[in-house]
């Protein structure tokens, strides 16, 4: 079977626990989280978690079904293949020298990247994409001596009402 | 009095209909120990605590109750594991209650904590933490609902001492029960019968989720009308009487030889409240390759988790037989049941004692000995394959045994626990001398309850399942598995105060056997057999159902 990268949403009880239950059911099925993401939802009772994780196609079903039991987890919803918005956000801190610094600043803008902080010799830039974009713009910016780089993992909603 | 925490517990255990808790006391339980004395709530003290987890399970098997057990915290909670576990595989609902440190010591490492919820989250269904007295009765009853509905399972309450100690006010009232879910998808049942009704060489598998969903007079009835032969997983037997014309065996390792050969050469499988596991398919590839395959369960991930399933089809199995019942048309398959007759035959003649030489002939002389409701509770290891395999069983839930698990030292406690709840019904336990060795101190609790349970242990001085296995993929090496004789078993169990007599399987047992079933009170029998007495035919490792083997 095809391996391949799947997002999950979860909205779950927002309770001590719930998160090492869940995270059980991936690692007792030899499964790695790759990206998880966590916060409350507008009902401060309920938390949503967004998570990725790379596996064979009939994964999410297996996860999924597997995920309904946990009593706290209140909806599982995949967005493997389904119309929707992903995004995570990336932060980058680089080292700037005489040379490379109109490259990066003309780069920056071309990416729609923002710049957070700056000094005479150093940068931070804050950049919001969806995965495949802040890959790639992490790639081009290596090559620059990247000193730290911070991501979320993806957070998805999706792109039109399920039922329309 | 103004209540406390732990009177709440134990109203609120009432309220479920609770009756009897397996225990073992600490320091951070005594708040609910103390306030039993003035409780109609029996509470039976066990030697251990594992003992305690597996008597409430034997309870809960012999009664279709929830069993209830409770521990301390620490050592009295991680004590319980093996029980809990046991319960989790085999799906037996269960409450099991731990006393856990003062709420403002968590964390700090104090005296006795331990994060059992931690420890328990992949062997339970859930578990509570209470944090507050007022949650005390809401989380039990949502602990005792979640424990006996769904797949039924094992749950864990963990509530601090602090919390059994402290005052409270009235608790809020029952809720009412909500009502399980009607079926919903009908068609898939139309067409799973139209497929059984389809096939020429129909097969039902019956798992431990038939027992489980209550459904064993429907399923009898069903059999009787589709005339369709069945098999059972080990969890399964006893949902239809054994003496069932069209019962074949029950399928894999160490199975009937007739069930695995004739589920490998069905055409069309009906699998009720089984999952297949690799015990019951052995290699999974090569199982029942000619079969299309439809899995009836309450638990959507026992579906299609091991094999490919055609028609699925999530529910309650009670439910779901009752609405395939009107829709079976009964149907002639003579060449199918022909074939069965003539393999039968064969196989019995081949077999003689159904492979399990001296044990098998001792376990029919204590069955003919004992009254038909007796309820029999095995060990683990050869001992359970000959009982499994030899036992007749009349009605549901008089067979107990570790299936999932497969807990060596799980008879003798989960047979208290099977007396505790049928009172009126005989207890036979069949162990082993190594499994009978890992609970041996609940023969004190035997004792000192006067339960009359008739304890067998077949003796064969080694670890016997080992030892074939050792014997026949190890080339006869045998290691780690040699028990001795150095202990006189029925010395022990005198000093337990259990009277005891041994006695020589390949000499006549039946007169030891007619004073233990005459016995009032407990007895144990120790039963010597030959170490080099087998169970044959055996699945070897990596082969297929269909290629048992009956020697070396
Ligand atoms: C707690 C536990 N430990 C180890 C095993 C592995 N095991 C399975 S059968 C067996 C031998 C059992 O010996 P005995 O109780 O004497 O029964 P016999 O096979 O001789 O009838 C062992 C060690 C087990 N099932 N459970
Ligand atoms: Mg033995």
């Amino acid at each position: 079977m095809a391996i391949e990268e799947h997002t999950i949403s979860l909205l779950v009880n927002n309770q001590p626990g719930v998160l090492s239950r869940i995270a059980g059911v991936f690692s007792s099925r030899g499964y790695n989280i790759r990206s998880l993401c966590v916060a409350e939802t507008t009902n401060p009772e309920i938390s949503r978690i967004t998570l990725t994780s790379k596996a064979e196609s009939d994964f999410t079903e297996k996860i999924k079904k597997q995920l309904d039991k946990l009593v706290d987890v209140v909806s599982v919803t995949d967005f493997t293949g389904a119309p929707s918005v992903q995004r995570e956000m990336m932060l980058i801190s680089l080292r700037l020298t005489e040379e490379n610094r109109k490259e990066i600043l003309r780069a920056i803008d071309v990416f729609g990247c923002r710049v957070i902080a700056m000094s005479e010799d150093y940068l931070i830039m804050e950049i919001t994409a969806n995965k495949d974009k802040t890959a790639a713009i992490l790639r081009y910016f290596e090559p620059f001596g990247v000193e730290e780089m911070n991501r979320t993992g993806a957070i998805a909603v999706f792109r039109q009402k399920r039922d329309e | 009095m103004e209540p406390i925490g732990a009177d709440i517990v134990l109203k609120t255990l009432l309220e479920e209909g609770v009756d009897v808790i397996f225990g073992y006391p600490g320091a951070n339980t005594l708040p609910l120990n103390d306030r039993m004395a003035d409780s109609t709530i029996r509470h039976y003290l066990m030697r251990h605590e594992q003992a305690a987890a597996h008597a409430a399970d034997g309870y809960a098997r012999a009664t279709g109750k929830v069993g209830v057990c409770l521990a301390t915290s620490g050592p009295g909670a991680t004590n319980l594991v093996t029980g809990i576990a046991t319960a989790y595989m085999d799906s037996t609902p269960m409450v099991a209650i731990t006393a856990q440190v003062n709420s403002d010591l968590w964390g700090r490492d104090a005296f006795q904590e331990t994060d059992i919820i931690g420890i328990t989250m992949p062997i339970t269904k859930h578990s509570f933490m209470i944090r507050d007295a007022n949650q005390i009765a809401s989380s039990l009853r949502q602990a005792f609902q979640l424990a006996s509905t769904g797949r039924t399972g094992p749950v864990l309450v963990d509530i601090p001492k602090d919390i059994l100690s402290a005052r409270c006010g009235e608790q809020p009232k029952k809720a009412p029960k909500a009502q399980p879910k009607r079926i919903e998808n009908r068609e898939q049942l139309e067409r799973i019968a139209q497929a059984l009704n389809r096939s020429e060489r129909p097969v039902i598998l019956i798992g431990g989720g038939v027992k489980l969903g209550d459904a064993c007079t429907q399923m009898s009835e069903f059999i009787q009308k589709a005339q369709v032969p069945f098999v059972t997983t080990m969890m399964g037997i006893g949902s239809v009487a054994s003496a069932n014309g069209f019962n074949l065996g029950f399928i894999g390792t160490h199975g009937n030889e007739l069930a695995n050969r004739m589920i490998h050469q069905s055409d069309f499988i009906l699998a009720l409240g089984a999952r297949f596991t690799e015990r019951s398919t052995s290699v999974i590839d090569e199982f029942a390759p000619l079969a299309t395959v439809a899995q009836i369960d309450i638990d959507p991930t026992s579906i299609g988790k091991n094999v490919k399933v055609d028609f699925p089809f999530v529910g309650d199995i009670q439910e779901a037989l009752a609405a395939l019942l009107p829709l079976i048309v009964p149907r002639e398959r003579n060449a199918w049941l022909e074939r069965i007759r003539t393999d039968r035959q064969t196989l019995e003649e081949k077999l003689t004692d159904g492979g399990c030489g001296q044990a098998g002939s001792l376990i029919r002389k204590i069955q003919a000995a004992m009254p038909r409701e007796t309820i029999v509770v095995s060990d683990v290891g050869l001992n359970q394959i000959w009982t499994v395999r030899t036992w007749q069983t009349h009605s549901p839930r008089s067979l107990l045994t570790s299936g999932g698990m497969g807990t060596m030292g799980f008879s003798v406690p989960a047979a208290i626990g099977a007396r505790v709840g049928a009172p009126d019904r005989e207890v036979v336990v069949i162990c082993g001398d190594g499994g009978f060795y890992m609970n041996i101190q609940e023969l004190a609790t035997i004792s000192a309850y006067g339960l009359p349970i008739k304890v067998v242990v077949i003796n064969n001085g080694h670890l016997g399942m080992i030892r074939q296995i050792q014997d026949l993929f190890y080339d006869a090496r045998f290691t780690t598995s040699d028990l001795g004789d150095r202990v006189d078993l029925t010395a022990v169990a005198k000093g337990f105060g259990v009277p005891a007599e041994r006695v020589a399987v390949d000499e006549d047992p039946t007169e030891a056997i007619a004073r233990m079933s005459a016995a009032a009170g407990p007895y144990m029998l120790e039963a010597m057999v030959d170490q080099n007495q087998y169970v044959y035919p055996i699945i070897p490792p990596g082969c297929s159902n269909v290629e048992m083997i009956c020697g070396k």
